[in-house]
């Protein structure tokens, strides 16, 4: 057992040594893995950083009900009562057009800008929360709500955000994809690697073989070293992902403040950096296991 | 321990390089396989290491009969037989400490004690000096006498030769003969071969003579 142990200890620090002995023709392949699996890693941390956030807006619909400008006081008694009477109406608020023109100063840093104008033009308004989330319903919602007197329009908010929510489904779908394709990728690299390592230590595994090597031992450096090509590659590419996600949160953060909102990608976590480098190393000894499978019996001393 | 019963081995292509052979070699003999080339004697140990396997006839190596062997049973059989080539079959990448390394490390040798094993067959074949030497500065009888301490390292029960002294003047191959029957006089079963039979005569031992794949008269 501790010869086992020993002789697996050897052959990963064996291989991780053959890697890094020949740093160019290593860091070429190397380089060009983790490049592809970075690609779907930055796609997944956009979609895992946005959709709690789009999550957030769809899971809320409001209606937004405008009254016309020339609405009085008992209009707007009118419809608050109807609002609370009815049965698909969770809650509502009163947003008054003073109450909104402040809104707006106050956000938009837009201090000043009732008293340059001669009267407020921004409606009444009603933020209705539906007591159902169903589309169809909301839909009916909506329609009913627009046709109360005095209402101008009634706006269904979640629109757009379900607009966002069906494109960053669709990159999501993208995402796993591009994870299956490159890691497809990786298997294929890696057994070429493998092929190639097997094919130039033809002699080594000949003599081996003679002097009575088992074949998981013959196989056993070759499985290391696509293990650590799988590791490192994994490593690389979680290195360019953080790099491009710190370089790239300050423009996305003023992007999103434009839209008066807080976003911003987040790095991968732990529990995830983990799976990925188990998910590369997996797939690299899979790879590995299968030149080894087929090369290995072509080599046979004679 | 070696035993061939009716032992036939046709290569493709219909060259019958032994036919019909029946003979064993007891444990701890020391026997020479004489012949020209095509005789037969690469094939006969080829088949005693499991490199070939008799198309008719059964091989026995300590106890074990060959033909009816699993090929994952193979590695099992080879760890008990020491092998030296006429070619050497050295690793040229490594140097001559690291050669000799492989067998123990195959076997599973614990390995503090592997390095001292592997200085007493360096030592064994007058190699001590060069144990950090890269294989290709070695002389060609260096090259074989590290072929040779590769194939007895692990203390192997039988020892296979084949045409150990092939490409090397007289005096050298004596000095290899006498490493043989060193190895023979510790319990070794020693198979040497080879196609001058003056080397063998002196040492007295029995001599399989093979003359087209059958016993010469």
């Amino acid at each position: 057992m501790k010869h086992f142990l020993y002789l697996h200890a050897l052959s990963a620090r064996q291989a991780l040594v053959k890697i890094l002995r020949q740093p160019f023709g290593s860091l070429l392949s190397l380089l060009m893995l983790s490049v592809a699996l970075a690609l779907p890693l930055v796609l997944y941390l956009g979609v895992e950083s946005t959709q709690t956030w789009v999550g957030k807006l769809t899971a809320t619909p409001q209606i937004s009900l405008f009254m016309e400008l020339s609405a009085e006081d008992a209009d707007l008694a009118a419809v608050k009562s109807s609002l609370a009477s009815h049965p698909k109406v969770k809650s509502f608020s009163f947003v008054g057009k003073a109450e909104a023109l402040a809104g707006l100063e106050r956000r938009n840093g837009l201090d000043g800008l009732a008293e340059g104008l001669d009267s407020n033009p921004l409606p009444d308004a009603f933020v209705v929360t539906p007591a159902t989330p169903e589309p169809r319903e909301l839909e009916m919602l909506q329609k009913e709500l627009s046709g109360l007197p005095m209402v101008e329009s009634a706006q269904f908010d979640a629109n757009w955000a379900k607009r966002l929510f069906g494109m960053v489904e669709l990159t999501r779908h993208l995402t796993l994809f591009l994870g299956a394709a490159l890691g497809l990728a990786l298997v294929l690299v890696t057994h070429n690697t493998i092929r190639m390592q097997i094919l130039a230590h033809r002699d080594e595994i000949e003599v081996s073989k003679l002097i009575g090597a088992t074949d998981s031992f013959i196989r056993r450096p070759f499985l290391y070293h696509a293990l650590w090509q799988g590791v490192l590659a994994g490593l690389i590419a979680w290195g360019l992902t953080s790099w491009l996600v710190a370089s790239a949160n300050p423009a996305v953060r003023e992007f999103a403040r434009l839209y008066n909102e807080q976003l911003e990608l987040r790095p991968l976590a732990p529990l995830e950096l983990l799976a990925m480098i188990a998910a590369t190393g997996l797939l690299a000894m899979l790879g590995a296991r299968l030149a080894a499978n087929h090369h290995l019996r072509q080599i046979e001393p004679r | 321990m070696i035993q061939f019963d009716q032992v036939t081995k046709r290569y493709p292509g219909g060259n019958e390089a032994l036919k019909n052979l029946s003979f064993a070699i007891d444990s701890g003999e020391m026997v020479f396989l004489a012949g020209h080339s095509g005789a037969g004697k690469s094939t006969l140990l080829k088949l005693i290491a499991g490199i070939e396997r008799a198309t008719s006839g059964g091989v026995l190596v300590n106890g074990q009969n060959l033909s009816k062997l699993r090929p994952s049973q193979l590695p099992y059989v080879r760890q008990h037989i020491g092998l030296v080539f006429q070619d050497h079959k050295i690793l040229f990448d490594r140097p001559v400490f690291d050669n000799v390394m492989l067998p123990l490390n195959i076997i599973g040798f614990d390995r503090r004690d592997a390095a001292k094993r592997v200085r007493a067959a360096l030592d064994k074949v007058g190699l001590l000096g060069k144990e950090k030497a890269m294989p290709i500065h070695l002389s060609g009888g260096e090259q074989q006498r590290l072929c040779i301490a590769r194939a007895v390292v692990h203390r192997p029960s039988i020892l296979l030769a084949d045409e150990p002294s092939a490409n090397l003047d007289r005096a050298y191959a004596l000095d290899i003969m006498e490493l043989f029957k060193s190895f023979h006089q510790v319990g070794v079963t020693v198979l040497i071969s080879a196609h001058d039979e003056t080397l063998m005569e002196d040492y007295g031992r029995r001599i399989i003579r093979l003359r087209e794949g059958q016993f010469a008269a």
